[in-house]
């Protein structure tokens, strides 16, 4: 069971990290390629959640249920980690899309073959 | 209440970027000024730190009130405060320069500012920190606010190069939270210096994974081959000071990371044959690629790649003279690109494509930038009687003294390829006739000013080298002496 | 052929990865670490019920003044990539493309709208009550005015009022800060200067409520200035061709 959790889990996170990186590095699409670094954040976000469990725990909150007596909790660490790294995929993404509206404005495509200018 | 404390170098230029929207409201000229007077500050308060540093105590700050490794604290010792020094010290230069720089215009010189005055928080706050996450979270700060940067100008190519700078920042973010998480999990703690501590039980192939995905991350701000794509385009399309940021702000950070990530963080064998190897690759890619450039800022982003290379490869030595001569190229390098990047900002103003054959006769129509230029280019190739002629000897030096003697080739063979192709550029702008009619921006007083500052620094470093030489040899032991780093942070700590 | 590079590039990251997770079993405690000092003090002399929001304001706090920057930074930066012309310059309306939403849309986001504002308000000042924050409820009122936004064409937020909230929200965070540098009892910056308070009280944990209180607004601000700068069209001009 424990072998099944440890895999499927870190599987799911691990499939969706790829996902986006493959999307991010083969789809000619510029919106497309923005969701692919969208995706690879959220598996990775999955991961940071999925690796600060604790055996039955609970959640790091001391609400009057539960001062005063001794539970496990999960490690809070991660999860205070996970929502700066979410706040800045989010901002790192509105940038992206940004610079993808005015790139369609300025050449009329989405395809990344077709913006090319600037080479060697 | 302490004038003088590390802390301000980030929380004041916070506070003014927040605030400076409210302050164009009020009185518009304020946009220009008040920035200046908060580089002024901080490069007051940095050179006072480090001039009265006591070697061996290094300042400690720790935030919110708690002793590391609970809370995040600020370390400002002989190596870090050297490079916060360089990088206040430029960041008051490039505000001098982009005062009243025609190009940035007044309508949108309050995003201008504050994009720059978060790049130079965000690099300050990459070489202050003590603590592994905040390097992250202060490495996105800078990443972003240089998208913006690049982006800048209105142009067709300039989104263009801010989006593949994009895509590749964002990816190695991914490699750089990746290596934060497995380490979290291996030693349960963020601090560096706990890290260092703890280093030592991890299983070794779980660290030289680790170790290989922060070298990919942080790369990409340390320009080393192959994630270094988006540095031509980013420096070639970017306003020109903020090219000459870029250079001497943004990689001098990310080369920071890297070896204090290197040095003092991880120990993993066979890590630096690694980067040994990257840095000669990003070396020979790239000033093999400089010379077939038509264009002058692409030239000399390539060259800068090149620089960033060497400082690698001095690094990757693992010796003190190898890190004497580093440090001895990081602080060329951040000069002598930077009056290069400023004088070609008027150089190429003129010209719409910016490519080097249209400089021709340039030297007599605009005789101070193309003499600042000609400065800066003997000055990077080594020639004496310039700074950048000790920083190639004495990575002469530290090559010989690590018996890599095909390394010494290489070096050699590179700088006769770098005098190839900036005494071409040179050439054009002197002994050619000028056959295009162009109009001439001349560089205005403050552009003058801080082009003299830096040509100033590098003749005097270069006739009395000993000026910064004490400096750095403090710096070198420092980083060199892993054991006194943790004492200094943990004093508590009982080493068991 | 480069799409079978990349898979098989993508397959060797993929092993790498699971044989260094394979020696990370889930739920596992991990060796002693930070998270047990955090996990005593916080109940105990901050008197935060929520270890989470207590790590990120208190513990980490500077990192969370890292992330409300990056979040300025991001709204800046669009700000400074899509120049939207001001109104009172060439006297143009922006317009939004979307077409008009159907009645029954328009009507549900005008229900909702009140409810969701308040839903944001009470997660971000319960934050060291109960699970949330400044974070979790700024994104949630911005999603309310994301609803109005999408469902009126005429639904305008004054540019002006967001600035002015961004940048006192933002400042009152550095200067809760500077304060501490002042007033606290080592003089750090960010430390707590005040009182404690009882645990799981409203008024409990000093500083921390208000340091959420003024991020959740900012939050709230930014996002919505985001999504509005990203949904009106600036209005046609020519382009200035700058080089």
């Amino acid at each position: 069971m424990q072998e099944f959790l440890t895999y499927g889990i870190y599987g799911t996170a691990f499939f969706l990290m790829l996902l986006g990186l493959y999307a991010a590095l083969v789809k000619k699409n510029l919106v497309k390629i923005v969701i692919g670094l969208s995706v690879l954040d959220s598996g990775l976000h999955l991961l940071f959640v999925a690796v600060g469990y604790i055996s039955n725990g609970t959640a790091p909150i001391f609400s009057p249920a539960v001062v005063g007596k001794n539970v496990v909790m999960v490690d809070p660490v991660p999860q205070a980690l996970v929502l700066t790294a979410i706040v800045i995929g989010f901002g790192v993404t509105a940038v992206a899309l940004a610079l993808v509206v005015r790139l369609y404005r300025k050449h009329n495509t989405t395809n990344i073959d077709e913006i090319k200018n600037l080479k060697w | 209440m302490v004038i003088s404390d590390p802390v301000y170098f980030i929380a004041l230029p916070l506070l003014t970027a927040f605030l400076l929207p409210l302050f164009g409201k009020i009185y518009k000229p304020l946009i220009g000024i008040i920035p200046g007077l908060v580089f002024a500050f901080i490069a007051y308060i940095s050179f006072d730190l480090y001039l009265n540093l006591v070697p061996g105590k290094p300042i400690v700050i720790q935030l919110a009130g708690w002793a590391p490794p609970w809370g995040i604290n600020l370390v400002f010792s002989e190596f870090s405060g050297f490079v916060v020094t360089l990088i206040t010290f430029l960041a008051f230069l490039v505000w001098v320069y982009s005062y009243n720089f025609k190009k940035v215009g007044f309508d949108n010189s309050k995003k201008y500012f504050t994009l720059l005055m978060l790049l130079v928080a965000g690099s300050i706050g990459v070489v202050l920190t003590g603590d592994i996450f905040n390097m992250f979270v202060f490495l996105e700060i800078t990443a972003i606010s240089s998208y913006g940067l690049t982006a800048f100008y209105k142009g067709r190519d300039s989104a263009e190069a801010a989006f593949k700078f994009l895509l590749i920042g964002s990816l190695s973010s991914t490699f750089i939270l990746l290596a934060i998480l497995l380490l979290y999990k291996q030693v349960g703690t963020l601090n560096m210096a706990e890290i260092a501590v703890k280093a030592q039980s991890i299983d070794p192939k779980m660290k030289s994974i680790i170790a290989i995905l922060f070298m990919i991350g942080l790369g990409i701000e340390a320009e080393m081959f192959p994630m270094n794509g988006w540095v031509p385009d980013a420096y070639s399309q970017a306003p020109a000071p903020v090219a000459a940021s870029f250079a001497g702000m943004l990689a001098k950070s990310g080369i920071y990371a890297l070896v204090r990530v290197f040095y003092t963080v991880l120990e993993v064998d066979g890590i630096f044959d690694l980067l040994l190897i990257m840095g000669i690759l990003t070396i020979i890619f790239a000033e093999f690629s400089a010379m077939r450039q038509t264009r002058l800022r692409r030239m000399l982003a390539y060259s800068s790649i090149g620089q960033m290379g060497l400082i690698m490869v001095a690094f990757s030595f693992n010796t003190k003279a190898g890190i004497f001569a580093g440090l001895f190229l990081m602080f060329n390098h951040a000069i002598i690109k930077s009056l290069l990047f400023l004088a070609s900002g008027f150089l190429t103003y003129s010209t719409k494509q910016k490519k080097i054959r249209d400089l021709d006769g340039f030297g007599k129509i605009m005789p101070f930038t193309s003499l600042m230029f000609g400065l800066g280019a003997f000055a990077i190739v080594g020639l004496p009687p310039f700074s950048g002629f000790w920083g190639k000897l004495n990575m002469l030096v530290a090559t010989a003294d690590s018996n890599l003697y095909f390394v010494i080739a290489l070096i050699l063979l590179v700088a006769v390829v770098e005098v190839v192709y900036y005494f071409k550029v040179i050439g054009r702008l002197y002994f050619r006739q000028q056959h295009k009619e162009v109009e001439v921006h001349k560089p205005t007083w403050n552009a003058i000013a801080a082009m003299s500052v830096l040509a100033i620094v590098i003749i005097g470093v270069g006739i009395y080298p000993d000026l910064i030489t004490d400096y750095l040899t403090k710096a070198t032991n420092e980083l060199f002496d892993k054991a006194s780093y943790i004492h200094n942070v943990l004093p508590n700590l009982s080493l068991n | 052929m480069k799409k079978v590079i990349i898979i098989g590039f993508l397959g060797v990251i993929a092993y790498y990865l699971l044989s260094a997770f394979a020696s990370v079993p889930f739920g596992a405690d991990l060796i002693k670490g930070v998270k047990d000092f955090y996990l005593d003090k916080s109940p105990n002399d901050l008197k935060v019920a929520n270890v989470v929001t207590s790590i990120v304001v208190n513990f980490r706090g500077f990192d969370t003044l890292g992330e409300v920057t990056v979040l300025f930074l991001a709204s800046t930066a669009l700000g400074s990539i899509l120049y939207r012309r001001r109104s009172h310059d060439s006297g143009l309306n922006p317009q939004r493309t979307a077409p008009e939403a159907s009645a029954l849309v328009q009507t549900g986001a005008k229900v909702i709208f009140p409810f969701t504002i308040m839903l944001g308000a009470y997660i971000f000042i319960h934050g060291h009550l109960t699970p949330g924050g400044g974070f979790q409820g700024g994104a949630i009122i911005a999603t309310g005015f994301l609803l109005m936004l999408v469902s009126y064409r005429k639904f305008f937020i004054e540019h002006n009022a967001l600035t002015w909230i961004e940048a006192i929200a933002g400042s009152t965070f550095v200067i809760l800060g500077l304060l501490g540098l002042v007033y606290a009892n080592n003089h750090n910056f960010l430390e707590n200067f005040l009182p404690a308070g009882k645990l799981n009280d409203l008024l409990s944990g000093g500083i921390i409520g208000i340091i959420y209180v003024a991020v959740g607004f900012k939050v709230g601000a930014e996002i919505t200035g985001i999504l509005d700068t990203l949904l009106t069209v600036k209005e046609t001009g020519l382009d200035p061709e700058e080089n």
